[in-house]
Parts: structure tokens; sequence; C-alpha cells
């Protein structure tokens, strides 16, 4: 590829709640008698993954859907629990389609493409008609029609929900929907299956290698497009809310075949999760943001303050974002109430036996509102805290900290969803597309499945019905050939260096260097830092790492060894992504560049871009490209939370 | 979160892939920390295993926090744990004593085939939904959201039936390896709703058919199901599914 | 008929056939109590109910078919299924636990089903399959019950019967799709009351029979 490479989003002339229309009206069709005729790959059965498979199933295209759990509906999106936004405005109180989409935009600290977030506020109205269609059981109102709620400190209520398991309802539907279609032979299942290798046959992706994690054995299937929906790479952290499989590799290893990688810095940490107890912590969990509706938050002033809490006496108590932010207070958003927990715990401020946790206390709630109340707006989080920490939050404050919870950044693609290389479509967490520089909450599930049900139906069309295939067959291609040596190789190599260090070590200590140098609050030194210990923790891993048992099996510790060795390649590129962006937006926070207020000061001059990068080669730094970003419908502003 | 720590004596179920019988070996699980999830503990055991050379112990989880149903393995006899409504990944190390002697075991059950260790095959439950767990409806053509209310009261059943994660801890706690309960949660979520009333009788016929092919074995009423589901499944949901199988076979 | 035997294959019409037939039995049983209860009331009154019984000989023929039907109904299916769950878990745990929703009725059904056939079967040697022309069902329970195995097995068979009510009767109205929070306890209910009833009540008629007439 050119050094000299044009990132073209193809965003569709015209007005911008004209552009998808004009656009669907502008994508080739396939005929449908031929539609048969065409294998689609689609990697993942999460909320992207499930819907897509779905329903280009429905359309009568042939697919065959893979993923790494037993179930296609174990997926990561199964333990989504606030809800899902649609600009439905059932609520009456404002909302419309340009008002999520200007929430979004501004939400994502104008790092987003606005034809693109239109396009998903518009959908957004389709999903939830659909949804309730598959059967989801959504909270309802008396009346029997749809309940809504605010959420994420969102000014209307547009946030559909089903209790706390509004992912998994979602989720099931999809999979219903999906399960309904392998019954009718239009899908075929491939699950405890793992992406490791795409395969690219004349410039455009052809098939995927995948490794069958029961038998061990090397697979290659081929298509005409490939369709991935993998999620986030949070746990490159180790620690973070995500499931265990959660992964980059899938997504990592596209992107060694020609896939950009767009703005990988960009990672969410949540502020309300159940603190970290102790080395063996296996992951973390997420309480819903709404508890900071009653709860306030507290540290003691005195650092090193070992009393319980109801010894500390109300005048030596920090209530430090009421304090600091009097207008929002408990409310600030997702970026500014972790950054300022993780700062109150650096000064030695933090509690519990850690020291890294800060107070959540319902006392004055309970004591406005009484126990009842309070029970009948959390009681199922309270029980749930209850159970993981074994502490009574009705009578002792809730300890929270900071957790990694969502990946913005992902593989680069156009408004077709198609990513750098031809036939390659990235949907859900995997790809960077709309939240910019940090997601709203109940948007990711919006994104996942307005990608699914209703973008990729259309554009992968286009994309088909305009290419012209070459036959290909994997047992005698040379570039599946390729593929799956390489991969097999990795897999040898891991197993025979037999060294003295596990894989769950090495995750450990990777997390550690990015949560320390490449999470809330970043600088150059500290960046710097860090490449150079991801390096030699990635060259240590490689000469001392312990994978046992064998290739041919089910071998749990191979598997995250894999996933582990694309951690440590991609952690250093997210340190370079962080390291080129020499500005602060959303959760990429650099301490050089903050307002007097300790807000994140942008620089649209330089930096209203998105960042894409290309692998060079192992031994190359990877190759750098922005597609700017263009702003015809919004004015830039500043976000002032005081 | 006062911890402490604890010494367990553990006797697990291990079984290669290809060997035709497993045997219960016994390892030592050292100062485990009383807030430590079940499967932490054993992500230490692992751990000491894969040091000391030794092949770690095989199971599933994903989630870790009791909603993809990924997890399980019978501990003590109990599917999931001696703790109510409780996953494997969210049963705490706290509920045990120091000195306790624990025996885990995979889900036993015709239809959930063992593949090793502790990791069995479950995708007869996916061949169940397969068989009718859905609505047919295709993506494009539904109706506004609000046009058929549906009451509170019945949107809560449906839901409270929908909760079931498919971890298959009823079928591993029923004395005949039943899969009743699965299989009336999804077939009662879908028959409350308006939405899922038209192929309501289909439903219920072919799931049930699809059951028995998958060779689980009859209910006979025990509720032990009820009483091991980590998400409060009733067996109120089980009488629903036998009236709907009546109902379409007498239609 | 196609749709019969589909039933029939099913495991919930399997269970079908075992509620209506024990529904059946639980009938019977509940008549056939009251019948004998007449015995608290003396020789005369008892002898009097089994002239009664004589004279409606026909319906009580065709009653006896049909039982006899049922019985072979409930057996046999109950044989299948409980040789079906056994095959259903080929490899059984090492450590079994009961989570609580388990009852001394329910984890002894095929158990005490069985035991009754046997019991039924002798009871009818020793109170149907009699020449009644040479001795009155009273005389038959009388020596009958001067013996004490006798007592003491028909007293632990008809108890072993209300243990198999305590499970069957709520069961069966669980299959027939008859439970709802609200009426469920009330049909639990009857079930202990049902099986106390068949307890005591058949179970005092060897002792009072043998001892206190
Ligand atoms: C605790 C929690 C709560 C959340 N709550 C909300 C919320 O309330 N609202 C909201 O909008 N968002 C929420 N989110 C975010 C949202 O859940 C996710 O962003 C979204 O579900 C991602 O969906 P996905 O389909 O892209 O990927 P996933 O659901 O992560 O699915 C990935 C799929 O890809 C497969 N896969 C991955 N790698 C490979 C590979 N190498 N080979 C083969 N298959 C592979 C997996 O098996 C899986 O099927 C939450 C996230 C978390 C962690
Ligand atoms: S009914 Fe309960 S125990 Fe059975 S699969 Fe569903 S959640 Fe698990
Ligand atoms: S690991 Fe998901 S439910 Fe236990």
């Amino acid at each position: 590829m050119s050094a000299e490479v044009k990132l073209d989003a193809k965003i569709p002339d015209g007005p911008l709640a004209e552009k998808w229309d004009r656009h669907r009206f502008n994508l080739k069709l396939v005929n449908p008698a031929n539609k048969k005729k065409f294998n689609i790959i689609v990697v993942g059965t999460g909320l992207a993954g499930a819907s897509a498979a779905a329903t280009l199933a429905e359309l009568g295209y042939n697919v065959q859907n893979f993923c790494i759990q037993d179930s296609p509906r174990r997926a990561h999106s199964i333990a989504a629990q606030g809800g899902i936004n649609a600009a439905k405005n059932y609520a009456n109180d404002g909302d419309s389609v340009w008002r999520l989409f200007y929430d979004t935009v501004k939400g994502g600290d104008f790092r987003a493409r606005e034809g693109n977030v239109y396009r998903l506020a518009q959908l957004s109205c389709n999903i939830i008609d659909h949804c309730v269609a598959q059967g989801i059981p959504f909270a309802r109102d008396y009346g029997g029609l749809l309940d809504n709620r605010s959420f994420g400190g969102a000014q209307v209520s547009r946030t559909f929900y089903a209790k706390g398991q509004t992912g998994q309802q979602l989720l099931l539907g999809a999979y219903s929907s999906l399960m309904r279609q392998v019954a009718a032979g239009m899908v075929t299942l491939y699950p405890r299956r793992e992406m490791l290798d795409l395969v690219v046959v004349d410039g455009k992706a052809r098939g995927i290698v995948v490794r069958n994690l029961i038998t061990g054995e090397m697979e290659t299937y081929s298509a005409h497009a490939v369709v991935l929906a993998t999620g986030g790479y949070g746990n490159v952290f180790n620690l973070s809310t995500n499931a265990m499989a959660s992964n980059v590799t899938a997504a990592f290893r596209a992107y060694k075949k020609g896939a950009f990688f767009a703005n990988p810095c960009f990672t969410q940490i949540h502020p309300t999760c159940i603190p970290v107890h102790g080395t063996y912590q296996s992951k973390l969990t997420l309480m819903s943001e709404s508890l900071r509706n009653d709860g306030r938050v507290w540290v003691p002033k005195k650092p090193g303050d070992k009393r319980k809490p109801a010894d500390i006496p109300e005048s030596e108590r920090d209530y430090y974002l009421e304090t600091k932010y009097p207008s929002f207070g408990n409310l600030v958003p997702r970026d500014v109430a972790s950054r300022n927990a993780k700062e109150q715990c650096d000064l030695g401020k933090g509690v519990g036996e850690t020291g890294l946790a800060v107070y959540l206390d319902f006392a004055d709630a309970i004591n406005r509102y009484g126990q009842d109340v309070i029970a009948g707006k959390y009681g199922n989080l309270f029980e749930m805290y209850e159970k993981i920490t074994g502490e009574n939050p009705y009578q002792t404050p809730m300890m929270i900290y900071p957790a990694v919870h969502y990946a913005m950044g992902g593989l680069w693609v156009d408004y077709n969803l198609m990513s750098t290389v031809d036939g390659l479509f990235v949907l859900g967490e995997a790809n960077f597309s709309d939240h910019g520089a940090n997601r709203l909450g109940a948007s990711a599930l919006m994104q996942g499945l307005a990608d699914g049900y209703f973008v990729i139906p259309y554009t992968i069309g286009g994309y088909l019905a305009g290419t012209r295939f070459p036959e290909v067959n994997p047992s005698d291609n040379a570039e599946f050939k390729a593929a799956t040596t390489a991969a097999q190789a990795k897999i040898d190599k891991l197993l025979s260096i037999n060294g003295k260090r596990t894989v769950a070590e090495f995750h450990r200590e990777l997390g550690l260097i990015l949560w320390e140098y490449c999470g809330m609050s970043r600088n150059e030194e500290g960046l710097a830092k860090a490449k150079t210990l991801i390096q030699k923790l990635r060259a240590e891993f490689w000469e001392d790492v312990r994978v046992p048992g064998a290739s041919q099996d089910l071998n749990q510790s191979l598997e995250n060894a894999g996933r582990v060795a694309d951690f440590l390649e991609f952690g250093e590129l997210m340190v370079d992504d962080a390291i080129a962006r020499k500005e602060s937006c959303g959760c990429h926070f650099n301490t050089a560049y903050q307002t007097e207020e300790n807000e994140a000061r942008r620089d649209d001059d330089n930096f209203c871009h998105v960042a894409a990068w290309e692998y060079a080669g192992d031994d190359d730094s990877p190759r750098f490209h922005k597609e700017p970003l263009v702003f015809e419908n919004v004015e830039l502003s500043q976000r002032s939370y005081k | 979160m006062i911890s402490k720590t604890i010494n367990l004596t553990l006797k697990v179920w291990r079984q290669g892939r290809k060997e035709p019988i497993g045997r219960l070996e016994t390892y030592q699980a050292k100062d485990i920390s009383t807030d430590m999830s079940f499967l932490e503990m054993l992500d230490v055991v692992n751990e000491d295993l894969t040091k000391a050379g030794k092949e770690p112990i095989a199971f599933d989880h994903d989630c870790r926090e009791g909603i993809c149903g990924m997890c399980g393995a019978v501990i003590n006899g109990r599917a999931h744990g001696q703790e109510k409504k409780t996953t494997l990944c969210q049963l705490h190390m706290r509920h045990f004593k120091d000195g306790d002697t624990i025996v885990v075991e995979p889900w036993r059950a015709r239809a959930f085939p063992l593949v090793k260790d502790l990791v069995v095959d479950r995708s007869a439950l996916d061949k169940i939904i397969m068989a009718g767990g859905y609505i047919s409806a295709n993506a494009g053509g539904a109706p506004d959201a609000n046009a058929i209310p549906i009451s509170k009261e019945v949107a809560e059943n449906a839901f409270n039936a929908a909760a079931c994660i498919g971890c298959g801890a009823c079928v591993a706690a029923c004395p005949n390896a039943s899969a009743m309960l699965f299989v009336s949660a999804k077939v009662s979520h879908l028959a409350l709703l308006p939405q899922g009333r038209p192929e309501a009788a289909r439903r219920a016929r072919a799931m049930v058919q699809a059951m028995d092919a998958c060779g689980f074995g009859n209910c006979s009423n025990e509720t032990e199901c009820e009483a091991e589901c980590p998400k409060g499944i009733s067996i109120v949901e089980i009488a629903r599914l036998n009236r709907e199988f009546f109902k379409s076979e007498f239609s | 008929m196609n749709w019969f035997f589909e039933l029939l294959r099913a495991s919930i019409g399997k269970k079908l056939l075992m509620a209506l037939t024990g529904l059946a039995f639980c009938l019977f049983l509940l008549i056939h109590l009251i019948g004998n209860l007449t015995l608290y009331g003396g020789k005369d009154l008892f002898l009097s109910y089994v002239d009664h019984l004589h004279a409606l000989d026909p319906i009580i023929r065709v009653a006896e078919i049909g039982l006899l039907f049922f019985a072979v109904i409930h057996v046999f299916t109950g044989l299948l299924l409980f040789w079906q769950n056994l095959q259903a878990r080929p490899v059984r745990y090492q450590v079994n636990k009961n989570a609580g929703g388990r009852t001394l009725g329910s984890a002894t059904m095929p158990y005490t089903g069985i035991f009754i056939l046997g019991f039924v079967v002798v009871h009818l040697l020793n109170f149907h399959f009699i020449d009644h022309s040479q001795q009155s069902v009273f005389q038959a329970m009388d020596t009958t019950f001067s013996l004490l195995p006798y007592v003491i097995f028909y007293t632990f068979a008809v108890i072993v019967v209300a243990v198999h009510v305590s499970h069957g009767f709520w069961s069966l109205f669980q299959t027939l799709g008859a439970n709802h929070i609200k009426y469920m306890p009330a049909i639990k209910g009857l079930g202990v009351v049902l099986s106390l009833l068949v307890a005591a009540g058949f179970g005092f008629i060897p002792v009072y029979v043998s001892f206190l007439m």
C-alpha cells in the first residue's frame, strides 16, 4: 500500500437527514435469486454479530457464523445492564433524532462522524420496533406502553430497558432470530471456534482461519465477504468489566492483514465498579451508574485515615465531587468521576483494604426518603453488591472504583462499515464508529443492533453486487495455506517455550502498565515509559511464558496465551496512538492539555481527526493516517461541569 | 470487605477428552481469600498446577457475573453450589470454612456429553431453541413498538420467564436430567406476549419434541430444578408449558 | 389417531397419562375410604355397605375393568418413565444432595409405586378373589387381621400409599397445568390432607379389626 492512502469515509452527499435514504437508493441491489449464491462469514454472535447473521440470512444469503462460547447466546453483550437509547420521544420531553444525534456527537467530544451518528439516531427507532416484535419484554408502565428512563446524565428519558438485564434480553432476541435461521438452514453455526486469521485473496477478504477450541484443529472457511463483530478490547487492561474471552485477536489479526486500526487509545473507564479485592481478581463488576443519583461520593480528608467510615465525622470527610463541581456534583460524566476517584486514591485518601476505592454513601438518601424508597430503586443492585462483597450497603457505605468498560477505538470503517480491506466489514464495538472519544450510556447496544439489523444488510449488498469474485478454494489456495501454517506455527511456538511464568502473570503486568500510564490520565513521560515497559514485557513473554497442555486438545491456557500475545502487541499501538494525540478529548486526558477547570482541552485545529494506524510489519512502527472530521451541522463547544 | 484466607481440599473430576471415564483427583487450595469467587479459587489452583508442570482443570466461564450461563459445576452435590439463586461464578469463598473438602463434578446428563474435566456440551439447549424458541419476525416489518399495549403484569411475568440464562443447572439438578424448566421458561416467555401467540401452539409442540429427541429425562415434578435455578425460574412455567402443549395437541 | 400416538410418545403426553390415571386412583381411594369408614360404625353398617355395593354390580364391574385398565396404563407408563429417566443420566454423581425440592414422596415414587402394585395384588387375593359365598368380606378381614404380620403389612402398605399420594396428588395438578401461585398452596394442602386421611383412615382398620373389635 502506498504511503499516501486517502481514507475515504464515503459519506453520502446531501443534507444530513437525507444521506442514509439517498445512499440506500444508490446502493446496488443483489438480485434475490442470486443472494443464496453468496457466502458471508460473520464472526461474533453478540448484538452486532447475531443481528447481522440473522438478518443477512433472512434476506437469503448463506451465512456462516462463528463464536468462541459454546452457544451464541453467551456473547459478552449479554452482560449489558442499563438500557438502549432510541429517539422515540415517547416521554414527550423534547427528544428527537436530532437531539440524540447531537448528544452523541457532543458526548463523544466531537471526534465522531456526523453522517454515521445521524444515521444511528435515525435507526434507533426501528430497533425498538423490531425488538418488541421479537418478544423482548421491555419495562412497561401501567397503561401497557413502554417505559423510559433517563440514563447517564441525559436530559431526556430515551432509554428503554428490561430491569437490569437489557443486554441479555436484546441478545436473546437476536439469538432467537439467529436460531430460527439456523433451523431454516440459512445459517451454519460454528460455536467454540476462535478466529486466528483473516485470509485476503487478491486484495479482498475471502475467508478466515479458525481454531476449533474442542479439538484444537485448524479450520478454514471461505466466503465472498467477511463480517467481524468480535467486540471490544477492554481486556487489554487485564481487569475490566468485559467477559473473560473478550479479546482483540480477531481485529488485530485483521489489522495485520491490512485493516487500519482507528483511535485505539480511546477506552472508556466507568466510575462505579466494585473495587479490586486482590491479586487473583479475574474481572470487575459494574454497578449501574444510576447509583450516583442518590449516593454521595466521599473520602476521608486525611490521607491514610483507616478508621471505619462510621467513625469519621462529617467534618473530616471530603465530598470532593460536590466541592469541585458544585452544579453537577456527583452526577458529573463518567470520565470526570473516574479521573477524580483515581486522583483521590493517588493522594493516599483511598479507602478499603487496598486503598483503591472511594465511598458511595447512601446514608443521607436513606434518612431523607427512607430505606424502602431506596430499596425500591436500587434493591437488586444492593443485593448484588452484598453478594460480591459480603457487606450491607444499607448500613455501611458502598466502596467503588473505576474500571475499564468499553473500547471506542476499533477497526476503521467507512460509512458502509467496510474496513480498508475490501470485503471486510466490521460491526459493533469492534469498529471505531460512532462514539468518538467517549460513549454515552445505553448507546453501545443501539449501535450494535443498528449495524447488524439495519446497516449491513444494505451495504453488504452494494459491495457484493458491484464486485467480481474469482473462485477461491481453501484447500488449494496459497493464501489460505499460508495463513493456516502461520497460525499453527504461532501456537506451536507458544507451547514450546515452556518458561517459568504463567500467561496470567504477563496479562496482569500488562494491565497494570496500561492502567497506570495509558488509563484515565496520561502524560508524555508516562506513555514513553509504558512503551518501553510493554516492549520489554513482550520480549519476556516470548522467552519465559509457560503454556501447559497440547495443541490438539481443549486447552484454555493456550487460548489465553494467544490472546495475551496479541494484547502485548496491541497495547503498544494504544500507547502510540495516545502519544500521537497531543490534545485531551473525552476519555483521552493528557495532563498537559487541560483547562483551568481541569477539563479536557481539545485542539480542534490540529486533532479534529480520526487517527488510523496501518500495520507496517513487526519491525517497523505502524504508519499513521488521518481522516479529518468535518462538522457542518453542529458547533464545536467546550464541556463544562462546574 | 474484611477478608481472611482459608485452606481447602478439592476433589475435582478430571477426564481427558478421549478418556471414556474420569476420576476425582485431590488438590489442595491454599491461602484462598474469602473474597474470591469459586472460579477465582479454581484460577489459583490452575496457576499452581501450571507451575507444577501439570495440566490445569478445564472449566467453562465467561462473564463471571452470573448472566451468560457459561459456568457451572456440581459442588458437593449441589448445582452451582449451595447458595440459592447463585451461579458458580457468583459463589464466593466466604461461604466455605477453613479445612472444608469440596467435591467438584461436571453437569451430568446423557444430553450433555462430557467434553473435558468440568466442560460439557450443552448444544442440546440450542437445538431446543432452534425448534421453535423464537417469534418469526424478520427485521424491517415491525409496527410501532407501542402499537400493542401489554399490561405491566404480563410484561413482568414474561420477563421473569425470559430471565433464564440457559446454564443447564436445572438439568444437572433434576434427578431425571429433564430440561423442562429451561423449555418452559422460553415457551412461557413467548406465550405470554401477544406477539408470541400466533406461533404458541406450534412452538410448544416442536420444542417438547426437540427436548425429547435430545435425550433428556422426563419431568416428574421433583422441583429440584426450581430450587437450584440461579434465576429463580418457577415451576409455574412448567405448568404453563404443559397447558400450552395440551392446547396444541388437542386443537 | 396420529395425534394421539404423538401425544403418547412425548414426555408430557406420558405425564398426562400418569396424571389422569392417578387422578382416577385418587378418586377411587377416596370412595374406597368413605366406604370403609362404615367399618367404624360396626359390623352391621359395614355389611350393609357391602350389600349395597353388590346391588350395583354391573356398574362395579365396569368400574373394575376401568380401574384395571388405568392400572395397566399407570404401571406401564410409570415403569417406562422410570427406565427412561435412569437412562437420561448414564454417569451418576459421586455426591448427591437434595436442594430442597425433593420430598420423601417424590424421591420414592417408582419404588412406592412398585410396592403398591404388589400390595394391591395381595389385597385383591385377600379380599376380592375369594369365594364370597363361603365367607363374607368381614370374615375374611377378621381372619386376615388376626395374623399380626398381616396387620403390620397392611398398616405399612397404607402408609406407603399415603407417601405415594403425598407427591402424586399435587403433582397431577401440576402436570395438568393447574399451577397458579394463588391456588397451588391449597392444592398442596389438600394433597397432604388426603394422604393423612388415607394413612389414618385405612391404616387404622387392621388395628381396629384385630384389636378393638
Ligand atoms: C458490564 C457492561 C455493561 C454494559 N452496559 C451497557 C448498557 O447498559 N448499554 C449499552 O448500550 N452498552 C452497554 N455496554 C456495552 C455493550 O454491552 C457492548 O459494547 C456491546 O454489547 C458489544 O457488542 P458486540 O456485538 O459488538 O460484541 P460482543 O457482545 O462482545 O460479542 C463479541 C462476539 O465475538 C466473538 N468473538 C470475539 N473474538 C472472537 C474470535 N477471535 N473468534 C471468534 N469469535 C470471536 C465472541 O464469541 C462474541 O460472540 C456494557 C458493557 C459492559 C461490559
Ligand atoms: S431454567 Fe434456570 S437452571 Fe435452567 S437453564 Fe434456565 S437459568 Fe439455568
Ligand atoms: S461465567 Fe457467566 S454466568 Fe457464570
